[in-house]
């Protein structure tokens, strides 16, 4: 490792530019392989490029499922629940950093707590809590309870904790409301960790899938992963449609690559911030 | 009291109401609930639960399947969690001189985090595909035996874990290049004055000084292995024979496969206190021996 850093630039670059195209093969595959036709795929040795790209695979695929249903619903609930997020953790963070009562500490060690539970842990009686409040198969239900983060109130607290008191001081011998201050005050000055988080929930929302499979068993519900999961197995595609199966995997996968692309150096920026809300 | 008075005490209960009931809701009673359900005996489908005290912990203790999802678990944990650490710590360190166009490998690397697990683990099912799959393809090429990467009960592990570490490397790059980047350059100048060489530094200044970043990245890493579940889902459902049950999937499996509910939810309690152990003790690690600036 050190005799690369020593042979200096056009070896890091050799290396590192192999490396990235190492990493990044596997989507050229998926797209490449989507392409193909079902003889040409099960060939070996396999082809680099197909050698005629069947740009139709795409809308085969599209149409064989309700793929635009299961990206839209996706996208929905993804959104819903960043909106959500970005009130209570907001509120809360508030409340934590420039409110005084009496519960704080509790609230706040309640909160702490809840950093150490795996989430997936509590699925099956999370599971059993929804169905009491007859919220299973519903998007209510799966909105409801990805409502709270504790990342989110993690990450909000900490920017919320770098931004003066006296700012808030002021706001109050103004007169202006809690709810003025926060939304008016703090949020502006604090826009990056809230566009942060948005990002971030958003992409990790649209990728969910183990809690929305056990909860949303109607198929007009589902989201795009378990969608995608089920054109996988069922249909007869298991292993008889690989071109098909990429395509899918293709355009669930493309519109984060292209958040991604557009919004990169906020979610790099995003682990400046979750490394600094982790120290507390 | 005056009116005033109680409108004003209340107004920090009504800034965590939003917050703190989902969290009661869908975590604490889910907690307390599942604790209650391992001292039950349940199949989901009865409308009694009959309380049987200890005997489903008793029962997971003396059970072989237990013991050996529990030595996945902790293969599963020590094959993901050190190489991502210790790869995205080199590649952080390879990248972190200046090197020009770095921020496009950066993106390349980085990529495989921002999508589905799904999605990647059906394109890497079909590059573990046995006849023509890419992978066997290339252990051709380099002259190598072919493998049953998720098919053979001695790969099968191995061949989740390459997925789960291809997606999380290049996350852990970024993380320990901002925190190389803020390594104070004077301090390094100073051990060059005292003659240290390149590996002294690098042992007594930089990694004191990365160590929150590395302390944070195997917390996360950790919690991440043990709630492993969309890539094994995806590629092998456990199989074959078990190689890749892990704790939480064998919980999944007794819970929504054979719903015994009671006996699941004392593999979910062992997994908490697996986690809560884990996490005190890493921050109890970190008081002692990380540097914060």
């Amino acid at each position: 490792m050190r005799i690369l850093t020593r042979l200096g630039g056009p070896v890091r670059h050799l290396f590192f530019a192999a490396l990235a195209l190492l990493m990044a093969f596997p989507f050229y595959w998926m797209v490449t392989s989507a392409l193909k036709t079902n003889d040409e795929i099960w060939r070996s040795p396999p082809t680099l490029w197909p050698e005629v790209p069947l740009w139709g695979n795409f809308a085969a695929a599209w149409n064989e499922a309700p793929f635009a249903r299961y990206m839209g619903n996706s996208i929905f609930v993804a959104t819903s629940i960043v909106i959500l997020q970005i009130i209570n953790s907001g509120m809360m963070a508030y409340a934590l950093t420039h409110m005084k009562f009496r519960l704080k500490g509790l609230f706040a060690g309640v909160i702490l707590f809840g950093y150490m539970v795996p989430a997936t842990a509590v699925y099956l009686p999370g599971y059993l809590v929804l169905s009491e409040l007859h919220l299973l198969n519903s998007y209510a239900g799966l909105i409801l309870s990805n409502c709270v983060s504790i990342f989110a109130i993690f990450l909000i607290r900490q920017a919320f904790l770098q931004v003066s008191h006296e700012l808030v001081e002021a706001g109050e011998v103004d007169g202006a409301s809690h709810m003025r201050i926060l939304w008016t005050v703090l949020v502006p000055v604090t826009r990056s960790s809230f566009a942060v988080l948005a990002l971030i929930t958003f992409i990790d929302q649209y990728n969910n899938y183990f809690w929305p499979m056990l909860i949303t068993k109607n198929p007009d519900l589902q989201l795009v992963s378990a969608g995608l999961r089920s054109f996988f197995v069922e249909g007869g595609a298991y292993g008889l449609q690989w071109p098909l199966i990429m395509a899918a995997s293709a355009f669930t996968i493309a519109p984060l690559l292209l958040v991604f692309l557009l919004a990169q150096k906020t979610i790099m920026q995003s682990v400046n911030m979750t490394a600094g809300s982790s120290k507390g | 009291m005056t009116r005033s008075k109680v409108i004003s005490g209340l107004k920090p209960v009504l800034f965590t109401l939003p917050a703190m009931v989902p969290f009661v809701l869908f975590w604490l009673a889910p907690l307390l609930y599942v604790l209650y359900l391992s001292f039950t005996e349940w199949d989901f489908m009865s409308p009694e639960k009959t309380f049987v005290g200890l005997q489903n912990y008793a029962d997971l203790f003396s059970n072989p399947a237990f013991y050996k999802s529990l030595k996945v678990t902790v293969l599963f944990c020590a094959g993901s969690v050190l190489p991502i650490i210790l790869l995205g710590l080199g590649l952080a360190l390879l990248m972190n001189r200046k090197l020009k166009g770095s921020a496009i490998y950066q993106v390349l690397l980085f990529s495989p985090w921002v999508t589905p697990t799904v999605a990647v683990s059906i394109v890497w099912s079909w590059i573990y595909e046995p006849e023509v799959g890419l992978a066997n393809t290339v252990l051709d090429v380099l002259g190598l035996e072919r493998i049953g990467w998720l098919q053979d009960p001695k790969w099968a592990l191995a061949g989740v874990l390459l997925v789960t570490i291809w997606k999380s490397v290049g996350w852990a790059m970024i993380f320990y290049l901002v925190a190389l980047r803020n390594v104070p350059s004077d301090l390094l100048e100073a051990g060059d004055l005292d003659g240290a060489s390149a590996v002294q530094k690098f042992f007594r200044i930089t990694l004191p000084l990365i160590s929150p970043t590395t302390l944070f990245l195997f917390v996360v890493q950790l919690i991440q292995a043990l709630q492993a579940y969309d890539q094994i889902n995806v590629l092998t459902q456990g199989g074959p024979s078990g190689s890749t049950r892990t704790l939480l999937y064998l919980y999944y499996q007794s819970a929504f496969e054979s719903f015994q509910i009671g006996e699941a939810s004392s593999v979910a309690v062992v997994l908490v206190i697996l986690c809560m152990l884990l996490s005190v003790f890493s921050f109890g690690v970190s008081k002692r021996t990380t540097h914060y600036q």
